[in-house]
């Protein structure tokens, strides 16, 4: 066994990963080869490094957002009623326009005449006028619209060409569609 | 909504019968309840959502997504005990899909995102440059291999639960995490060799 066929006891071995009896193995390969200690110990002081870099405290701030995020999303999760409420209260006020529209729609319009009765500030003296003879052209009657009925159309009849595999055979089907209306 | 009690306020219970309680009460409707068992687990949630996504907003729509199929699951999760388990394989799921969804960004260096405000500078740059580190190897993983290195050597649970997880076998898992931290290995390497 060559140091290369080591390299994967050594690194299992850094990190506390073997049983103990390959683990003996290995301490007593390492007491012999310089070179596999270099590799144990190099492996080690990188586990160290990143155990130390990641044991360093995250910032309080950063679990803090994660939490009030979470309790947020949490809280309106709790609350699905006030969704329904909200769409309860929207389509009970579409209704209530919509019928308001229909009832006006449907309402007629209705004229309404103020007499108002003009206030005179003060007596005038009028003099009296000669009666004149007032000339009101008479109304003429309008002359009713009347709609002509159309001449009947020519129908002209349905015609269904069918066409099958064989080009010199060619179906047609006409349908007379003046018959269909009788 | 319900008054939210503050984390002080909250009985002093811990394990899985605290959990539990918390599950119950906020089943029943009890928000602050529903906000502790969210405080409890955040950790969990928006750091492995970081690690498999990269970037501080992705992971906060991630985790947001999380709690949220959590509050709708709460009803099945009365038999199932083991809720860091549920949320870690919800987590993963969520983040498979948001990658596949929206493919990491190569060009976007935000190292700041984790630096509280009012560190020491000398200190953050430190910091700035591990996360640098930590985000770009992470990146040369395969979703798999990230997956199971983030669950495994980041957030220390064991091959059976990891394999549990990502429902697939041990031994897959641990193919995964050799492969990975190979890479790993690698990266730092190179990277740190390139600044020296």
């Amino acid at each position: 066994m060559n140091c290369k066929d080591w390299e994967e006891r050594i690194a299992l071995s850094a990190g506390g990963d073997l049983d103990p009896a390959l683990e003996a193995e290995v301490r007593q390969h390492l007491a012999e080869c310089a070179g596999c200690r270099g590799l144990a110990g190099s492996i080690e002081d990188s586990l160290t490094l990143l155990r130390s870099a990641h044991e360093e405290p995250i910032a309080a701030g950063h679990y803090a957002a994660v939490r009030a995020r979470v309790l947020d999303r949490v809280a309106r999760e709790r609350r699905p009623w006030r969704r329904w409420v909200w769409a309860a209260g929207l389509a009970a006020g579409l209704a209530v326009a919509g019928v308001f529209l229909a009832m006006r729609s449907a309402e007629k319009p209705k004229v309404f005449v103020a007499a108002v009765r003009p206030r005179v500030a003060q007596e005038v003296p009028v003099r009296p006028v000669e009666p004149v003879a007032a000339t009101v052209p008479a109304r003429r009657p309008r002359p009713r619209r009347t709609v002509a009925p159309r001449p009947p159309q020519p129908v002209e009849p349905l015609v269904v060409k069918l066409i099958t595999n064989d080009p010199n055979v060619v179906i047609y089907w006409i349908a007379d569609r003046k018959e269909e209306k009788e | 909504m319900t008054a939210l009690a503050s984390p002080a306020m909250a009985p002093p219970l811990d394990g899985t019968e605290a959990a539990t309680t918390m599950v119950e009460a906020a089943r029943s409707g009890d928000l602050a309840a529903f906000d502790s068992l969210m405080r409890r687990h955040e950790r969990l949630v928006l750091g492995t959502a970081l690690r498999l996504l990269g970037k501080m907003e992705d992971a906060q729509d991630a985790s947001q997504e999380v709690f949220l199929r959590l509050y709708r699951n709460l009803g099945k999760l009365q038999a199932s005990p083991n809720l860091a388990g549920w949320l870690y394989r919800v987590t993963v799921n969520v983040c498979r899909d948001a990658r596949g969804r929206r493919p990491e960004e190569t060009s976007v260096e935000a190292a700041a995102e984790l630096v509280s405000p009012g560190a020491d500078p000398q200190q953050t740059a430190t910091r700035n440059e591990r996360q640098r580190v930590l985000r770009l190897s992470l990146r040369l993983l395969s979703g798999q291999e990230r997956a199971a290195l983030v669950l495994r050597d980041l957030e220390g649970l064991s091959t059976g639960e990891v394999a549990e997880i990502l429902g697939t076998s041990q031994a897959t898992v641990r193919s995964q995490i050799f492969q990975a931290r190979i890479k790993i290995k690698g990266f730092v390497e190179r990277y740190f060799r390139r600044r020296a």
